[in-house]
């Protein structure tokens, strides 16, 4: 009972925050909007018993991410989206068309097909247990999805650095009593 | 009583909520009327003595002047981010006392044994972290909105500075986190009930300890890394465009996340409750919990008193290239000494 209520209130939340995302005109109220998505979606973790799960969506998403989109959105005073005339009007009734099959495909599947919940046993979504199953089973994916974290930050720092970093290397060698790469006295 | 019917445990968590808010409001209160003393001394002046008995009646002054004042909002503002920055300030300030326990378990009147703790679950230092990282909107938003650049500059400062030392503070505490096997803060306090209440962490972690107090320091915007709202430069920073009662909200924040982030000190590394003569008499652990609190409130005020404050670039250094290497060395010594401890007391065996 007490469950249903809490379902309803943050699924309905997640939902409501997501078409305020799309609407808003006003960037900030958008990234705004997005974080109440991740709240609520952090709150139906929990009482799907994930509660390691909700913790990290709200520290690395609500917490780490969306604090870069507000930083960007605050420093580049980026201001709100003006109407333009719709140059792909087209597309929308192949939309609702789309949206009304995927609706009917759903209502479809959940009257034809009847799925007995697996029972799991609240100790799946623990601390223990995940960091367990991601030492031991899952090692290899996990160690590939950091080295790809690690590519893609290094990638970051190539791209925001306006020398080549091989010249730049080679530069330094070259004149070591110099501290002060070239890029920096440009700028 | 059967404190496991759901409807009764659901009442005491209530209880134990409005007990906790209302005892760290007042705490929050004479936080205030102690800084301004301890201030006063330091500076060799008195301060607030007239309202009451040695000033003690002057944080109810002040919170009935300040409320009493005309709310402005100013012209060009976003509204409703402007209205809704200091609440979300606010809220992920006083959300994390949920996870502190106050004392161990003590006999209750009526209740008979109750543990003094509000909430205990399996990631409870991973909510702390959560909250604490949501919370720099609150600072970020009233910058933004207020249409001031001062209040801008400040905010920015404020997200760059907090974004910054989350790093260092979260990194300090998984050293805590590797020798006790658990993110469960009721159950790291338990862990150093040893050595007649005396076995802490910081006795295993000293460097840890002093990671995360100088982050958590840098973590509540106050001296030396009060940047955000120095005065000199941005008149005050973020809450510059704020009065009445959204001021105090703010102001409000500020001091409960001191409290806060001085129980997660007091809970991870200095035992919580425990201390000498816990296990006989245990409300002694409710004692030994609110003066370690207060000491740890002390050190905020003394060391505003003391130290002058960072400059950006100087703080930025610090925080990225001098405390965060330092954590990560903590963490990789931890965890060495953790996985070959029985070897290396065989060496001195």
């Amino acid at each position: 009972m007490l469950i249903t209520f809490f379902f309803i209130l943050f699924a309905g939340l997640a939902i409501g925050c997501a078409v305020a995302l799309v609407a808003q005109r006003n960037p900030l109220y958008s990234a705004i909007s997005l974080i109440g998505v991740f709240l609520s979606l952090s709150s139906l973790y929990l009482m799907l018993s994930a509660p390691f799960i909700a913790a990290v969506q709200v520290i690395v998403y609500a917490g780490a991410i969306m604090v870069l989109v507000v930083f960007v959105i605050m420093l580049l005073n980026v201001t709100a989206e003006r109407r333009r005339r719709q140059r792909l009007a087209f597309l929308a009734p192949l939309a609702a068309l789309l949206a009304a099959i995927l609706i009917g495909e759903v209502i479809f599947i959940l009257n034809a097909v009847s799925v007995n919940p697996p029972v799991v046993s609240s100790e799946v979504g623990l601390t223990t247990s995940i960091g367990v199953g991601l030492f031991t089973k899952y090692l290899l994916p996990f160690e590939i999805t950091s080295i790809l974290l690690l590519m893609a930050l290094v990638g970051a720092m190539t791209l925001a650095r306006r020398t080549p970093i091989l010249a730049a290397v080679g530069r330094l060698s070259a004149d070591a009593s110099s501290d002060m790469p070239e890029a920096e006295v440009k700028e | 009583m059967n404190l496991d019917n759901p409807v009764i445990h659901t009442v005491l968590v209530f209880v134990g909520i409005t007990i906790a808010f209302l005892a760290i409001m007042l705490l929050v209160a004479f936080t205030v009327l102690a800084e301004r003393r301890v201030l006063g001394f330091i500076q060799g002046r008195l301060g607030p003595n007239r309202v009451g008995y040695g000033g003690i009646l002057q944080p109810f002054a002040d919170f009935i002047k300040t409320m009493m004042k005309e709310d402005l909002v100013p012209d060009q503002s976003t509204r409703f981010v402007f209205f809704l920055a200091p609440t979300v300030a606010i809220i992920t300030a006083i959300m994390t006392i949920i996870v502190y326990p106050f004392g161990p378990v003590v006999n209750l009147p009526f209740l008979g044994s109750t543990p003094l703790r509000i909430a205990e679950f399996d990631v409870a230092l991973l909510y702390v972290l959560g909250i604490t990282s949501v919370g720099v909107y609150g600072i970020a938003l009233a910058g933004w909105s207020s249409n001031n650049k001062y209040s801008l500059m400040g905010g920015l400062r404020s997200s760059a500075q907090l974004i910054s030392y989350e790093i260092a503070l979260g990194l300090a505490l998984v050293g805590v986190v590797l020798m006790s096997g658990t993110l469960n803060i009721y159950k790291i306090v338990q862990q150093q009930s040893g050595w007649f209440g005396l076995n802490w962490n910081i006795f295993y972690q000293p460097v840890g300890f002093i990671v995360y107090l100088i982050a958590a320091i840098a973590e509540t915007n106050r001296v030396p890394f009060d940047l955000p709202e120095a005065e000199t430069e941005l008149v005050a920073g973020f809450h510059t465009e704020y009065s009445s009662i959204k001021f105090l909200l703010f102001f409000n924040a500020e001091y409960l996340n001191m409290i806060t982030v001085s129980m997660l000190a007091t809970s991870l590394f200095l035992g919580g409750w425990n201390g000498p003569g816990v296990s006989v008499f245990p409300l002694l652990g409710l004692v030994y919990f609110t003066a370690k609190i207060l000491f740890f409130i002390f050190l905020y005020i003394w060391l505003r008193g003391t130290l002058p404050r960072f400059r950006f670039d100087q703080l930025m250094n610090f925080g990225w290239k001098f405390l965060m290497p330092l954590a990560l060395l903590n963490i990789f010594l931890t965890a060495t000494v953790e996985a070959y401890w029985s070897d290396i007391r065989g060496l001195f065996r």
